[in-house]
């Protein structure tokens, strides 16, 4: 009967006891799992971000428009590669409930500063620069609404307004956009801002904001600070940030999350800690006598040390880990669900690391009281003892 | 039946007074369920608060003009004409100079720094019509005064002041290019317009380059049901192609989406915690019972039955889980009652609202505590009830 079998069977020697401390702990990481899920999508827009890219934004606010002629003279900075301009067009199709996350793009100096996020052929690449009402729909957008190549949508706008008075603009699916990088989701889409500009009916020679790739990430200060300077005292004044200053800001007013999230799990790892604990230490003093029968057979007092921290570390597991799949379990179904309000709700490898480790510590501080206290015991005492 | 009750409350008063006994494992019960109190009330509280806000804040009896199929002020454009036409509209109150009680708004989003994170944030410029502090209720200026017409001067809400860096009176604020001094701070009865800067709308367009541009009306109607009349009038004219809906139906859209979302997340997070403590309560009521093994199996050799002994177990666990409720519910009151936050509302704005506590959402709260408490405390009563006595005698 080698230690482990020791360990498993005195865990289980109370079964109902056992099991309900089990179930304690498995709710709690799998409320830790979700949270971390949701804290981690919520905060995916700064992995999303790159390095060498900065968004250019009115100062007033970014849902205030920049005039066009922008565009050209911030290609025109030193240290900038490439620049796109994008406006947000507040799409939707056939129900304003069926929100569509739509951007009329310029293609060519889209496709260039997004190159390394999306992906498409040659062919879809090619018809989406040619094509006036061709409009590329990124894979989980195309997937939720059966959208496929060649098909005519007509995409609506809470916004905007055609000439002709009307709110539905009619394009034409050219392409499908696949992510090159996991964090990336293809929940949204692009068609041409000429189609666009030349059709609606106010706003004319505007765009929403740019997004330019420096030539080197060094230079993002410098460049920033040439472009808002440039606009410094005209009409429209500009604010220039790194993609991943902008996106952290953006998350930042939905409030608070990471403050909630971490009460929340705080709170069920506080309670967990405080039932699993007492139920250790109870058990262990119900078995005084039986560590002073061990200690009489030869067992250490470090060897008893680690049966008790044993138990408590395989309890943590035992809890934990179904916990932590259940919790991806339930991410993975709630994934379509989420789609629009938080993409890449997911327990991901680094969760489940993070977790993993929560486990192992709750074990070593619910049991390590407990796992002294009968390594310190006397054989005298604990024989008397009960 | 006397007899019964005296057992009754015999063994219920030995249960009691030996918790302190159980010391750590009744204290770890209480901590437990007070914990998920705490998080179910904190999310309802915010889930109240939030709508509060917002449904505090439309009136019945003032009529909404936007754009048709715009759902938020901030997507609407209503043009002059438009404009124009709303005001002859049928329904319509009008002022002792005969004017309609209108005022066409522009709605404006501009960046201001939240103090908690020091980030920046989307806030409301409303520039409103003459009419437009009086068509919303119990507006009061704290201090300061009005904004003069045609001046470029500010007054803000009391939730933005708070909120937000750099509203204080007297202060100039720069948006983009144009500067504005705040020269009011106005209270609006807890409501969604807290959150908002106020100026005069010919301002507002000329500086922020939006001549003759106008996003939504209101209106002040003779009675709530006139709303049918101005209704059938707009959609019976081609000219006028917008939604017209009463400024409290247009808020209680808005609100029931994000109070829905809070409710979402913090009944299943509550569950799941309460579930966790279940197995907590049972834990220590079986303890309980198994440490009074003996106590029981006396009583019942003396000629006390099982139904009281079963009574005395659920009531220690109903009483542990109740006093777990009533301290998560006060601690809950004291903590976060009152707390201001803001977050994203429908308008892409800031929406700054107070976590309100209710008697009805703690009542939720102590309920889903001694939920816990009754299942918690029943197995193990039944199995201090079923005990037999020999084995109970020799344990």
């Amino acid at each position: 009967m080698n230690d482990f079998v020791l360990v498993r069977k005195n865990l289980f020697r109370k079964k109902l006891r056992a099991i309900l401390m089990i179930v304690s702990i498995l709710v709690a990481f799998l409320i830790f799992g979700m949270l971390a899920g949701f804290y981690r999508a919520f905060t995916a827009g700064e992995d999303r971000a790159a390095a060498d890219r900065l968004v250019v934004v009115n100062k007033i606010n970014f849902t205030q428009p920049l005039p066009i002629a922008y565009f050209n003279r911030v290609r025109g900075v030193e240290g900038v590669r490439q620049v796109a301009h994008l406006n947000w067009f507040g799409g939707y199709y056939q129900d304003p409930k069926n929100f569509l996350i739509a951007l009329a793009v310029q293609p060519e100096t889209y496709l260039e500063v997004y190159g390394n996020d999306i992906d498409m052929s040659a062919e879809e690449r090619q018809a989406f620069i040619r094509e006036r009402t061709g409009a590329l729909v990124g894979e989980t957008m195309a997937r939720k609404w059966g959208f496929k190549v060649g098909d005519r949508i007509p995409v609506n706008s809470n916004i905007f307004s055609q000439r002709n008075g009307s709110r539905t603009w009619d394009m034409t699916i050219v392409g499908i956009l696949k992510a090159k990088r996991p964090e990336i989701d293809t929940n949204f889409m692009v068609f041409q801002y000429a189609y666009f500009d030349e059709t609606r009916s106010f706003g004319k020679d505007t765009i929403g904001w740019m997004v330019l790739q420096t030539t080197s990430p060094d230079l993002n200060d410098r460049v920033a600070k040439a472009i808002d300077q440039m606009f410094a005292n005209s009409s429209a004044e500009t604010s220039t940030d790194t993609e991943k200053a902008f996106n952290k800001a953006f998350a930042a007013q939905l409030g608070n999350i990471a403050l909630i999230v971490t009460l929340v799990v705080g709170a069920a790892f506080v309670t967990i800690l405080m039932i699993v604990g007492n139920t250790m230490a109870l058990t262990i003093r119900e078995r005084t006598r039986e560590i002073g029968v061990l200690k009489t057979l030869g067992f250490s007092g470090p060897r008893i040390l680690t049966l008790v921290l044993g138990e408590s570390v395989l309890l943590a597991l035992l809890g934990g880990l179904p916990g932590l799949v259940l919790a991806a379990i339930a991410a993975f179904a709630l994934r379509t669900s989420m789609q629009n309000f938080l993409p890449g709700f997911a327990v991901t490898p680094e969760i489940v690391a993070l977790g993993v480790a929560l486990m192992i510590l709750l074990g070593v501080v619910t049991g390590i009281i407990p796992a002294l206290n009968a390594m310190r015991l006397k054989i005298a005492a604990a024989l008397g003892r009960g | 039946m006397r007899s019964l009750l005296l057992q009754i409350a015999a063994v219920t008063s030995i249960n009691l007074k030996s918790m302190p006994q159980r010391l750590w494992l009744s204290l770890s019960t209480i901590v437990a369920v007070a914990l998920v109190v705490i998080v179910l009330l904190s999310f309802l509280a915010m889930a109240n608060g939030f709508q509060r806000t917002l449904a505090g804040s439309g009136s019945p009896d003032i009529a909404m003009v936007l754009r048709g199929g715009s759902q938020a002020e901030i997507n609407s454009t209503v043009s002059r004409d438009q404009v124009r036409l709303i005001e002859d509209g049928p329904g319509i109150a009008r002022g002792p100079d005969g004017k309609p009680l209108v005022s066409s708004e522009l709605y404006l989003v501009v960046d201001g720094i939240k103090r908690s994170s020091q980030t920046k944030a989307n806030l409301p410029l409303r520039g409103i019509g003459e009419q437009g502090a009086a068509l919303r209720q119990g507006i009061k200026l704290a201090a300061g005064r009005m904004f003069n017409r045609g001046a470029n001067e500010i007054v803000v809400g009391k939730g933005l002041a708070r909120e937000f860096e750099g509203f204080d009176l007297g202060q100039t604020v720069t948006f983009g290019s144009s500067r504005w001094t705040v020269v009011g701070m106005f209270e609006a009865g807890g409501s969604v317009f807290e959150s908002e800067i106020w100026a005069d709308l010919p301002v507002v367009q000329s500086l922020f380059n939006r001549p003759n541009f106008f996003q939504t009306v209101r209106a002040r109607l003779d009675n709530p049901a006139s709303l049918a009349a101005l209704k059938s009038y707009v959609d019976n004219d081609p000219r006028l192609k917008l939604d017209v809906k009463s400024e409290a139906a247009y808020f209680a859209d808005q609100a029931s989406q994000t109070s829905d979302l809070i409710q979402k997340l913090g009944w299943p997070l509550a569950i799941a915690m309460a579930f966790g403590a279940l197995a907590g309560a049972l834990n220590t009521m079986y303890s309980s019972v198994a440490a009074r093994a003996v106590e029981i199996a006396t009583l019942r050799a003396i000629g006390f039955g099982g139904f009281p002994a079963f009574v005395g177990t659920l009531v220690e666990s109903l009483v542990l889980a109740a006093i777990g409720g009533a301290i998560g519910a006060i601690a809950t009151y004291l903590v976060f009652d009152g707390f201001s936050a803001s977050t994203l509302g429908g308008n892409f704005t800031q929406v700054v609202f107070d976590f309100k506590l209710s008697p009805a959402l703690v009542v939720q709260g102590v309920l889903l505590a001694l939920i816990v408490g009754l299942i918690g405390g029943l197995f193990p009563a039944l199995r201090a009830a079923r005990m037999p006595i020999v084995a109970g005698l020799y344990a």
